[in-house]
């Protein structure tokens, strides 16, 4: 049985000669391709499984022609949409068929990219070392001196030179199969023939990418008969466009994806989702810093910590039932040794994430308690690491509980300076009662349950910044 | 070597001969020769074969272009016969009917709320809409998503794919989405502006794929901090021709996660893509976020080009080359927009219902506003806020239903007008012409309106009216 349709029903409606015959031009070079791909499909059992993508450019209807799953693809874009197809539907053959516009020029990020990734697809390109549906434009694959619509005087070094397409993917490390075949005689087009077929066997045996270039003829373009485009081909193309075998690699078969999982349990451990209950330990929600929605701020530098606080007091307060947010500061503004985050704790709903003005800042250096300190509401409260600052600056309403704890001296007492976040939590919970002391501590120890030897430590370090700002030790 | 089989000797119709004479010199017997006349039907000079000293050698016929031109020798046939449609049948394929695989819901036990970001709550709702594809270019602010899925996808058998570019991201979503297989790609507004090529094909070509799109900073390369200004792209400018898609615009975490399901199930039920409009802010942004009850299992569609026997006889193309037949698609098309805007036009109303100052906001300016509302309505102030979930389709309908007793309307974005310009087109297209006041409160380059923003100016419009 043929892969060709027995009649060519989307070519104008199958009504007439059209029915049965291409669009091309009499002679053109994609009408014998066309009939190699199809042969190989056919002798290869694959016609249910195989997938043809058609590009723009003269072969922009080879759908009409192959009784395959078809998609038509934007102009350059055909390997792109293969190779989306190949990595969700790995059984099936997919093969993307492109002229040398398409392929060399508009799509070649898609063309490389591709081909480097290596996943089986089979490429046939058609070199006709000119644009055809557009009208005889010139190809990158034009050959200098070359005439063409828009290198009327020919080709020139101001053109640049023509692209040798089955080099450059050959040179890539993903191709397990390159060649370059031509058509213009029996021996030519037996080569061929057979060069399409094993592109596309390296596809069923999972083997690799495989790409074939084919030095095609453009009667119409080259403005000569077929035999004379035939001739030209050979004496011109040929010489700047070698034929033969690119790369022939001896690869085991490797392609093999998995079917995608849908069991629930995974999908629930990948979330990192829990049925287990947090327990709570709030009685009510601390209404004696906000009545309803309560604005932080912590602010330091890079290793400080200030992040990973942040999100464990969004955590705490998410499991003792309300609503919590955490914005970071992030980008260059981040990377610039700087690190804030807002974080509000409401009742209900947070309605505004942001912390312009904070019930409470902690601060984990001097520039940013010069910088937030006075932007603290009055009546909030302010905890920041005097084993870094010695000086609370200017600025800061009167009225604001101003609270001083050695973070970083009891962290590195503690012999691990990074828990010095942990011993600001503490501070914080001391100076605030934002929480009872066990509500941020089941936080920290849900954080860490794959690092549970880690849990004394950020315990003992809670439990330090607790005492230190009930002892009022600076 | 004895020949046991007999080789097929070569025949023609010739109204399927193009005359390009290939052929000819490819038979070294010199059995083919150019006829005399040109055939009437065909406008060629065909070949003509003297199958005298023929020996079946088959060289003319792996010459000749033509799928129907130099074949062998068909067995019974007669060959007077020249009636191509009884020659080679009437049939097209012998590709059957594609049967549609249902999708399939298993449910899900309750679980504890996620503290995640909105870039995760996103993914993860991909994920439970069935997404096991994912296609993207890194960019900032929405790297995190493409991250996330680079992690988990592995785990769950599924596929993330670092592209090349925006350009091939968009084309790998038309080869999976073309398949059938629920894709998304997380980008950010250069990102998306890449995409839009593909999305118009995608829309031509009836191609489902979500796109979730966290504004930045522009034009241009802009900044990476947080702006609401891709909804004129989103609204008006999907690439080129006759373009439109459902564009939602969640406000929280949790919605970030449930519209990225919902995005799912419309971007199917349309079979047309889906964006979802984030600001920088809310990618960023840890909170809440509860699991649904329930997870998809993705069948495959009826159109789908699967690869498979069933689906053989498909066709995923935007080409239309008649102009009455590009003419009867877009009408198709312009049909399902309309569909889209009758039946997924979403808004949410916070005190709105006798307010007399209605604060228009979408995504973290929406929370914003929200808190200005809840100040206002505490001072006595008749306020409340609309706010669109789907900025296109516009919810005009339930704006409209609300619009008797507004005075005014403040319209509260981070861009240069861009939402405002969709309210005003929609209540125009709605016949509304009798509008309140319409001010607003703007930022660009990266701030978003304040909560304390919006109310002095909600204050600052009522001491004016007092005067
Ligand atoms: S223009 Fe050239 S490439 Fe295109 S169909 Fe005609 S001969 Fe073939
Ligand atoms: S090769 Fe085919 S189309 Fe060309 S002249 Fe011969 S029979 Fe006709």
């Amino acid at each position: 049985m043929s892969v060709f349709y027995d009649k060519f029903q989307r070519h104008s409606e199958g009504v007439g000669l059209k029915g049965n015959s291409t669009h091309y031009c009499p002679g053109c070079g994609h009408g014998l391709a066309h009939k190699y791909l199809a042969e190989a499909i056919a002798e290869l059992g694959i016609q249910d499984n195989t997938v043809l993508v058609s590009p723009v450019g003269c072969s922009v209807f080879a759908y009409y022609y192959f009784d395959v799953g078809n998609t038509q693809a934007a102009h350059g874009r055909a390997a792109a949409v293969a190779l989306g197809h190949k990595l969700s539907n790995p059984e099936a053959n997919v093969i993307s068929y492109q002229g040398d516009g398409d392929l060399a020029s508009i799509g070649l990020a898609e063309t490389v990219s591709a081909a480097q990734l290596g996943a089986p697809i089979t490429v046939i390109f058609i070199n006709n070392a000119i644009y055809g549906m557009t009208g005889g434009q010139m190809a990158p694959t034009s050959l200098m001196g070359q005439s063409t619509a828009t290198s009327p005087d020919g080709r020139s070094m101001f053109n640049g030179q023509p692209m040798r397409m089955a080099e450059l993917i050959a040179g890539l490390d993903g191709p397990v199969y390159v060649e370059r075949v031509a058509l213009f005689d029996a021996k030519n087009r037996r080569l061929a023939k057979k060069a399409i077929k094993k592109a596309v066997q390296c596809q069923v045996e999972g083997r690799g990418y495989a790409f074939i270039e084919v030095l095609a003829e453009c009667p119409t373009h080259l403005k000569l008969s077929p035999e004379e485009t035939e001739k030209w081909v050979k004496e011109q193309m040929v010489p700047v466009f070698p034929l033969g075998v690119k790369k022939d690699l001896a690869v085991d078969p490797w392609w093999k994806r998995p079917s995608p999982d849908f069991e629930p349990a995974h999908m629930l451990k990948a979330a990192g989702a829990s049925s287990d209950a947090a327990s709570r330990y709030c009685e009510a929600f601390p209404t004696h810093l906000n009545p309803l929605d309560i604005s932080l701020k912590l602010a330091g530098s890079g290793g400080d910590g200030a992040q990973t606080a942040a999100m464990l007091i969004a955590r705490a307060a998410i499991n003792e039932g309300f609503d919590a947010t955490h914005i970071p500061s992030y980008g260059p503004e981040s990377r610039g040794g700087t690190s804030y985050a807002d974080v509000h704790v409401a009742k209900d709903e947070v309605l505004n994430p942001a912390s312009p003005h904070p019930d409470v800042l902690i601060a984990f250096n001097a520039p940013s308690l010069a910088k937030f300190g006075p932007t603290v509401v009055k009546g909030g409260t302010i905890v920041y690491d005097s084993s870094i600052v010695k000086d609370v600056p200017e600025g800061i309403d009167p009225s604001v509980k101003v609270v001083g704890a050695p973070f970083t001296e009891i962290a590195v007492d503690l012999g691990k300076a990074v828990v010095k976040n942990i011993v600001a939590l503490g501070a914080l919970q001391a100076a605030t009662g934002l929480f009872p002391k066990e509500t941020i501590l089941a936080a920290v120890r849900q954080a860490l349950k794959d690092k549970c030897a880690l849990i004394p430590l950020n315990e003992e370090a809670f439990a330090w910044g607790v005492k230190a700002v009930e002892e009022g030790r600076k | 070597m004895a020949q046991l089989k007999e080789r097929p000797k070569p025949f023609l119709l010739p109204d399927y001969c193009k005359g390009c004479g290939r052929c000819i010199s490819a038979c070294a017997k010199g059995c083919i020769t150019f006829d005399k006349e040109i055939d009437a039907a065909t406008g060629y000079v065909p070949v003509v074969i003297d199958l005298e000293t023929c020996n079946a050698c088959g060289l003319c016929m792996d010459a000749c272009p033509e799928p129907y031109g130099l074949r062998e020798t068909p067995v019974d046939v007669d060959f007077e016969l020249q009636d191509p449609a009884k020659l080679f049948g009437g049939k097209t394929t012998s590709a059957p009917e594609p049967v549609e695989i249902p999708n399939t819901l298993i449910p899900l036990p309750r679980t504890e709320p996620l503290v995640i970001k909105g870039n995760y709550a996103s993914a993860i709702g991909a994920l439970l809409a069935g997404c096991r594809h994912v296609f993207g270019y890194p960019i900032t602010p929405s790297t995190e998503g493409a991250e996330l899925m680079a992690k988990l996808l592995p785990k769950l058998d599924g596929t993330f794919l670092q592209a090349v570019s925006e350009v091939a991201a968009v084309n790998h979503m038309y080869g999976s989405g073309g398949a059938g297989y629920p894709c998304m790609t997380f980008t950010s507004s250069p990102g998306f502006s890449l995409m839009l090529e593909g999305v118009s094909y995608m829309i031509g070509a009836e191609v489902p794929g979500v796109f979730v799109n966290i504004m930045r900073g522009g034009p241009g390369l802009g900044n990476i901090a947080p702006e609401q200004s891709d909804v004129k792209l989103a609204c008006r400018g999907l690439g080129h021709g006759n373009t439109h898609a459902i564009t939602l615009m969640p406000s929280t975490p949790q919605e970030m996660l449930d519209l990225t399901m919902l995005a799912f199930e419309l971007t199917f039920k349309y079979r047309s893509p889906v964006i979802l409009l984030g600001d920088g802010y809310l990618g960023q942004m840890t909170g809440k976020v509860m699991l649904p009850d329930a997870m998809i299992k993705p069948g495959i569609p009826k159109w789908a080009v699967n690869g498979d026997a069933n689906h053989r006889g498909n066709l995923i193309s935007s080409i239309y080359l008649s102009e009455h037949d590009l003419e009867q698609h877009n009408i198709y098309l312009n049909d399902k927009y309309r569909q889209m805007a009758e039946n997924e036009s979403r808004c949410e109303t916070f005190m709105a219902d006798d307010a007399e100052i209605l604060i228009i906001a979408t995504n973290t300016p929406a929370r914003a506003s929200k808190g200005a509302v809840q100040d206002l309505r505490q001072q006595g102030v008749k306020a409340g806020l609309f706010r669109p979930i789907t900025v296109w389709p516009f919810p005009v309908k339930q704006l409209a239903a609300i619009l008797p007793h507004v005075k005014q309307m403040v319209v509260v974005e981070a861009s240069n007008g861009q939402l405002e310009d969709e309210i005003r087109l929609a209540l125009s297209n709605a016949g509304v012409t009798t509008l309140p006041a319409i001010t607003n409160v703007r930022h660009f380059g990266g701030m978003l309106p304040q909560q304390t923003e919006v109310l002095a100016h909600v204050k600052a419009i009522l001491a004016k009216e007092a005067r």
